[in-house]
């Protein structure tokens, strides 16, 4: 563990505990400590990482290898814009807010465990606590939707914790112990027979590759997604899964050195699922009927496109998808806490019944668009320069047929959001869009943030580039 | 290390039972139990792999853990199988199609 974090890990612990007591009389104590907690984390995050003499300093004084920091600060920026808008989005009596806000918190809680996990078991222990709070987090409207996409989640992501067992016992056989360093060191010395390591190693990414959604592993992701109640979603497509899976990604990427070719059939497995997963994502998306259903294939194909960087593992790929991580937080979170406004508002999140949102629900509209945008890479919102990255990397490293193809899918993604934009958004106003009124200022709150966040993340690239460049220079050593 | 050890082919046995169970049967309570074959083959390769290394302390600490894990998960799993049950009024999973597109 690194022991510099730790207090973010034990916090919201605490404050889970503390919910259902506390709250026991007055309900609405529930909302106000789990915010609080959120966004006392949040600011003293953003004095650890923003104050002037870091940003001066190039990031050199960042604690650890600062892609925990990274992600820490992303799972408390999703955690508290999902707290906040469900504080406002949940009608009195259903559901039961003690049991939702702490769950919440120990989601928190459990996927910055995961971030500062130093070796493969205590990964594994943090991702199966996140797994097991994220079950009961999408049944939380006790719909039968839920339970079906819950179920769903449960039996295709289970087994991947069996392999990933597996993949433990036969690196701990092989290597005698399971720290980060250890694989590392064992990566970056030339001893000749790798062969086992390399197999216990493949039997974990497999484990990572079905619990991050990827293709042809990703036929739950759709369903817990479209399933899920509706704030628990943003919460699942915007974090969870991808601190579950695509973090391990990245970070077994570094750690066995894939671009210094000792693990090429790995690496080469790695690039072709995530462009495959960025092929079948893009072209499900395109006859998708759903808002949220859409969303949902729309985010199996950019984890293609971390996969895909990931699998490269040179610096420059590295950074890509350690950014692109990043943004996929930020615009898909705004993506579904809209469509839950949508939901709240118009009722239905049906592509068909909807149309010319933007004269009834303007802000939750142009929000989305700003989204849309940065998803399909759009300069200068800060998608374009994750996926500018990627590429480059790609053609960088010789791949040109996988860096013209993923400049394809980018325009791929953009012709769907474009077929959606003018089906929900922009167009004649429906029955629905007529019947329809924006929704109250806090709701939309987190959306206008995020959509901020995009935009000036694009805007000051320079100084994120910085930063990145720190993360990947300090994991790949 | 001679001898390839005996527990492995349990393992490997295990693991294709379990499977073999979540793939042949219906009920989502029999593939719940499947999945627990699967990971019971998954620990047990842990504590075979301890011993083979000589840190069979170390594995079976590991070991424990991941029973309490276990036990955790399994009664999230059983909770969505009564709540399927009482919202859906089944337990076959071919009649969980109400998502798709």
């Amino acid at each position: 563990m690194d022991k510099g974090l730790l207090a973010y890990l034990l916090i919201p612990l605490l404050s889970a505990v503390l919910i259902p007591f506390a709250a026991r009389a007055r309900r609405r104590l529930a909302d106000v400590i789990a915010n609080v907690t959120l966004l006392a984390g949040l600011a003293n995050l953003a004095w650890l990482v923003l104050r002037p003499s870091m940003i001066s300093g190039g990031f050199a004084d960042i604690p650890g290898d600062g892609l925990t920091l990274l992600l820490v600060g992303a799972v408390y920026l999703v955690g508290f814009c999902v707290t906040f808008f469900s504080a406002w989005f949940m009608e009195d009596g259903t559901p039961n807010r003690q049991a939702y806000y702490s769950l919440i918190l120990v989601s928190v809680a459990a996927m910055t465990g995961v971030v500062s996990a130093t070796d493969f078991f205590t990964l594994y222990v943090f991702i199966e606590v996140l797994a097991v709070t994220s079950f009961a987090l999408i049944t939380t409207d006790d719909s039968g939707r839920g339970v079906e996409g819950a179920l769903k989640y449960f039996f295709l992501t289970f087994p991947a914790s069996a392999l990933i067992i597996l993949g433990i016992s036969i690196l701990m056989l092989t290597l005698g112990s399971l720290s980060f360093d250890n694989l590392r060191i064992f990566m970056a010395s030339g001893v000749p027979s790798s062969g086992p390591v390399t197999f216990g190693a493949a039997l974990m990414l497999l484990g990572f590759l079905i619990k991050s959604g990827v293709a042809p592993f990703h036929t739950w992701t759709p369903d817990a997604y479209q399933g899920a109640y509706a704030p628990v979603s943003a919460h699942l497509a915007g974090i969870v899964t991808k601190i579950s899976g695509v973090y391990a990604l990245i970070r077994m990427a570094a750690l066995l050195h894939f671009f210094d070719g000792r693990a090429l059939a790995l690496s080469d497995l790695l690039m072709f699922l995530g462009m495959l997963s960025i092929a079948v994502g893009a072209v499900a998306a395109l006859r998708q009927k759903d808002f949220k259903r859409m969303l949902a294939f729309s985010s199996v194909s950019q984890v293609g496109y971390i996969v895909l960087a990931a699998g490269l593992g040179t610096p420059l790929a590295i950074m890509g998808a350690i950014f692109h991580l990043f943004n996929h937080a930020t615009f898909k979170t705004v993506l579904f806490l809209n469509s839950a406004s949508l939901e709240k508002s118009a009722g239905t999140t049906d592509m068909e019944k909807l149309g010319g949102m933007e004269h009834a629900m303007p802000w939750t509209s142009w929000t989305s668009v700003v989204a849309l945008l940065s998803t399909a890479g759009v300069p200068p919102l800060s998608g374009f320069w994750s996926k500018l990255l990627i590429i480059l990397a790609l053609w960088q490293a010789g791949l040109k047929t996988y860096a013209v193809l993923a400049l394809l899918f980018s325009i791929v993604t953009l012709a769907y959001f474009m077929v959606m934009q003018r089906k929900v958004f922009f167009g004649k106003k429906s029955r629905a869009a007529e019947a329809s009124a924006e929704v109250s200022a806090p709701l939309l709150a987190p959306a206008v943030l995020m959509s901020a966040l995009i935009v000036a993340l694009g805007l000051l690239f320079p100084y994120f580039y910085t930063y990145v460049r720190m993360v990947a220079e300090r994991i790949l050593i | 290390m001679n001898s390839f050890p005996m527990e492995w082919y349990f393992t490997a046995l295990m693991m294709f039972v379990g499977f073999y169970c979540m793939l042949a049967s219906r009920s989502i309570v029999r593939q719940l139990i499947g999945l627990e074959i699967v990971s019971k083959g998954a620990m047990l390769a842990l504590l075979s792999a301890g011993a083979l290394a000589n840190n069979l302390v170390f594995a079976q600490a590991l070991v424990l853990t991941l029973i309490v894990i276990e036990v955790v998960v399994v009664a999230a799993g059983l909770a969505l199988l009564v709540k399927n049950f009482r919202v859906n009024g089944t337990s076959d999973i071919w009649k969980l199609d109400s998502l798709k597109g």
